[in-house]
């Protein structure tokens, strides 16, 4: 059984197509990379998975029950956690506190109460390696760090499912190596992974799987290591004329399996 | 905010000594019935029927100002509207004391009932706004509901309501102080459980709660309807006291602002900081009142605190007390250079 | 039928009023972002003028309108420069107290020169009209409206036509951007508000001709020129005049309804700001935020 399937979502913004059509399924234990350049709507499909966002048409399932609609709390205690690009913590809050309340609202079950909810938030700081700043105030956090209580926050919430916004953006070398290993011990503690990624090199790394998408729509799908050397996404990625000149593709990109994605 | 357990001797003095004053003071005046009384137990100030007045209306005010905060400063939903909580309270009272012969402490219990209906009907669409959006919706819904209520002919349309005089300084008095005790305990208990944190994180970005599963829809109209309540509680009393109740007296916008004012300048999201900033503001309007014959000189009065306060402690009073910052002019000048042009 | 058509011309005159009394309330929200509780009291302030000028000089109302800008100009301009920016960078509740304050202010400062009696400005012309058929037209309230849009026909033109203007949008568009490129802040904010007063006093300038006023008179406007503008649309000056016609048309046809006869302008403001903040946030004319 899958643990979320999307099929033929869509959503417009004025005249733009954020999303035409996407569809995919994501398995228990993937670490499932959604890559594309900016604009391609990963945020939006994002949003539309947690409730911020209410699809134009089709149809989001969570275990086979329908979730399209549904308000984004509810969303969240059946056990969806996310993240936000740009970070959206509590900023009166410490640091062990913003987290805390992730586990005080989105469990799946059973309500903590308070000192419960903190205590919880200890284990999950360590677990991303902000145990030694919890008190501190959020605004004295760098960027890596407010990136991390962000997943610190969602974590709490003890989800079956995690998505990523970008949480690689804006990071040097060394951090994205740390973030990296961050989701790899989430995902080894049995929490299934949403990536969303700008930067393809991330992808490779840590997901078992990648898709990409390219103006609203999925433009490849598959193993991480086949999807990056697909002429089509560098193409996407670079323009037409780089591609020719990395890649000279024996014969011409077969445009027929292009679309039968989207 | 939830760590605030690790901090228990200061939490606890922050609290205690509040709440020690009040209960302490309920058990010196509760067996004070009259200001004959009073006197008669060498308490010349509790013989003084101004000062009942004036104290009343702190009272009232620290009513007012701390379920705003509930609103305003915990949710972070600045209502323009309160007053309506306020006026429809009173004329709960008046019309039930005045109009049906109801005794006055039934009338009282129906009076916050009222209120939080008419917040659970409206706070619905409007609690969907944000910003300016809400706080010009909600001015309108005080404004609006006082022009309903002076154009109908059995709530006494523009004449008012009058009701038959109780004369107990005390009584009133204690009411309103109970009514306050009610208000600050509510706001630290709200504080304390998880739909205080719920309240909160809404305030400071509510999607991020939304998304860690707060229930933001239920969550922001059980705190509009708590402020109903407690405001509508105010305005009951208040109707009985005054024995006179019009638009201009219970729908003043004005009012509305005031409870602002104190809030804010009081340290908004704060338990007692509505208190601290109802009790200084009330005292200094009512000095401002007294000393000028005319309510004009009042009026302007209150228009240079609000300037004053807003264009020098946007953060409020609490900061200083709370010992984040001392109130400096380096301070002062500080704050202006973040907010200013 | 004649009925229902003399229902509507008078509600688009009266709309014209809402226009007029709107367009600074919403460049003044759409450029500095504050939305102005002291407006419905600048708008009276330029009525009392007008009323002063007529009393004692007899000069015609629509003559005075000139000086009533002018005086508002010089007072927004006063009150931005030297209190408002003060919180320019504040939370918007900030500002609301804070405008709050300045109309109590100017309110009890109008009640004790003028006291609290009805004044009103009534020119030779004013119980003429304009006859067509069993319609008429009053020839105050048409001058009214023509004023009304020639003030948002200026307006467009210092938006769009003028180098402060674009000043202006620049300011509005992206305060930091704007400073970068060489604006100064704090005058731009000033003028704007003073633009923004100065329409506000021609407006009352207009209310002074077909309606008694009174210090407090000015207070149903503020809330008026909120519903216009969320009616209308924000950042428009068309969606503004949309906005104020539309608007006198409800208000019209509302208090033809039975029972709402009269007393009721701003519970029918409400109802309109409620109804269309729920069902099209963005307004008739508004762009997508």
């Amino acid at each position: 059984m899958s643990l979320l399937a999307v099929r033929e979502v869509s959503k417009r913004f004025g005249g733009v197509n954020a999303l035409a059509g996407v569809t995919f399924t994501v398995e228990p234990g993937q670490v499932f990379g959604i890559i594309g350049p900016n604009g391609a709507g990963k945020t939006t499909l994002l949003n539309c998975i947690s409730g911020l966002t209410r699809p134009d048409a089709g149809d989001i399932r969570w275990e086979e029950a329908s979730i399209t609609g549904m308000k984004p709390y509810r969303i969240a205690r059946l056990g969806i956690g996310r993240t936000f690009q740009i970070v959206r913590p509590f900023p009166s809050m410490t640091v062990r506190e913003n987290t805390a309340m992730g586990a005080l609202f989105g469990r799946t079950n059973g309500r903590l109460q308070p000192a419960a909810a903190l205590a919880e938030a200890d284990e999950v700081l360590d677990l991303v390696g902000l145990g030694e700043k919890r008190h501190h105030t959020v605004l004295r956090l760098t960027v890596p760090d407010r990136k991390r209580l962000e997943v610190a926050r969602a974590l709490a919430m003890r989800p079956r499912l995690l998505l990523l916004d970008e949480v690689m953006a804006g990071l040097n070398h060394v951090e994205v190596e740390q973030a990296l290993e961050m989701v790899r011990r989430v995902r080894e503690g049995g929490v299934t992974i949403v990536l969303i990624e700008h930067v393809m090199s991330v992808i490779v790394g840590v997901c078992t799987h990648a898709l990409v998408l390219n103006f609203g729509r999925t433009l490849v799908e598959g193993p991480p290591a086949e999807v990056l050397k697909d002429p089509r996404v560098i193409e996407a990625y670079l323009g037409e004329r780089y591609a020719r000149r990395q890649q000279p593709p024996p014969h011409p990109a077969p445009k027929s399996e292009a679309n039968e994605e989207g | 905010m939830i760590a605030r357990e690790e901090r228990v001797p200061r939490s606890l003095r922050r609290f205690a000594v509040p709440l020690g004053i009040i209960l302490l003071a309920i058990a010196i005046l509760v067996p004070l019935t009259s200001t004959d009384a009073a006197q008669q137990a060498g308490l010349p100030l509790l013989a003084d029927k101004l000062w009942f007045r004036i104290a009343t209306t702190v009272a009232m005010f620290v009513v007012m100002a701390s379920a705003w905060n509930i609103i305003g400063g915990l949710t972070g939903y600045a209502s323009f509207g309160n007053v309506a909580f306020f006026g429809l309270g009173a004329y709960t009272v008046g019309v039930l004391v005045s109009n049906r012969g109801w005794p006055f402490p039934l009338a009282l219990i129906v009076a916050p009932l009222t209120a939080t209906l008419f917040a659970l009907i409206v706070g619905i669409p409007l609690l969907r706004l944000r910003g300016h959006y809400f706080a010009v919706a909600t001015l309108g819904v005080g404004v609006a509901v006082g022009e309903v209520v002076n154009n109908l002919e059995p709530l006494g349309a523009s004449t008012g309501l009058f009701l038959p005089i109780v004369r107990s300084d005390l009584l009133f008095f204690y009411l309103m102080l109970g009514a306050a005790a009610l208000a600050v305990l509510s706001t630290w208990f709200i504080l304390r459980t998880r739909f205080g944190y719920g309240l909160l994180a809404i305030r400071e970005n509510e999607e991020a709660a939304t998304v860690i599963g707060v229930n933001t829809t239920l969550y922001k109209v059980a705190a509009f309807c708590i402020a109903a309540a407690l405001t509508g509680l105010a305005g009951g009393i208040f109707a009985q006291w005054n024995s006179f109740i019009n638009q201009e007296n219970v729908f003043a916008i004005s009012d509305n602002v005031q409870m602002i004012l104190m809030a804010v300048v009081g340290g908004a999201g704060t338990v007692l900081g509505p208190v601290a900033g109802a009790i200084a503001l009330e005292l200094i309007i009512q000095t401002l009142a007294g000393g000028g014959s005319a309510a004009v000189y009042a009026q302007i009065g209150l228009g240079v605190l609000l300037a004053v306060c807003v264009i020098f402690i946007p953060r409020g009073v609490i900061d200083f007390f709370g010992g984040q910052s001392r109130l400096s002019l380096r301070y002062l000048r500080q704050t202006l250079r973040e907010t200013s042009a | 039928m004649s009925q229902f058509i003399q229902q509507v011309i008078l509600g688009l005159l009266l709309g014209g009023v809402y226009v007029a009394v709107a367009l600074g309330f919403s460049l003044v929200w759409g450029i500095l972002n504050i939305v102005n509780l002291a407006h419905g009291a600048l708008v009276i302030v330029g009525a009392y003028i007008t009323w002063a000028l007529f009393t004692r000089w007899h000069i015609d109302p629509f003559l005075s309108l000139p000086v009533d800008a002018l005086a508002l100009f010089v007072i927004g301009y006063g009150l931005q420069r030297g209190v408002i920016n003060r919180i320019i960078r504040a939370p918007l509740l900030f500002t609301f107290l804070l405008t709050f304050g300045i109309n109590l202010i100017i309110v009890s400062l109008l009640l004790l020169i003028f006291t609290a009696d009805f004044r009103s400005v009534t020119p030779s012309y004013s119980g003429n009209g304009l006859h067509l058929g069993n319609v008429t037209i009053p020839y105050i309230r048409l001058g009214g409206l023509a004023v009304a849009l020639l003030l948002a026909g200026a307006l467009w033109a210092i938006l769009n036509r003028s180098r402060i203007g674009a000043a202006i949008l620049a300011v509005g568009a992206d305060r930091d951007a704007a400073q970068l490129v060489g604006v100064d802040l704090r005058h731009m904010y000033a003028l704007t508000f003073g633009i923004g007063a100065a329409f506000a006093g021609v407006a009352g300038g207009i209310i002074s001709t077909f309606q008694s006023i009174t210090p407090t008179a000015g207070n149903p406007y503020t809330l008026q020129a909120f519903a216009v503008v969320i009616l209308g649309g924000l950042g428009r000056v068309s969606a503004t005049v949309a906005g104020g016609l539309a608007f006198g048309l409800i208000e019209i046809l509302a208090q033809s309804a039975p029972g709402l006869e009269s007393g009721y302008a701003n519970a029918i403001a409400f109802v309109v700001l409620v109804i269309v903040l729920v069902v099209r946030p963005r307004g008739l004319l508004g762009r997508l935020a």
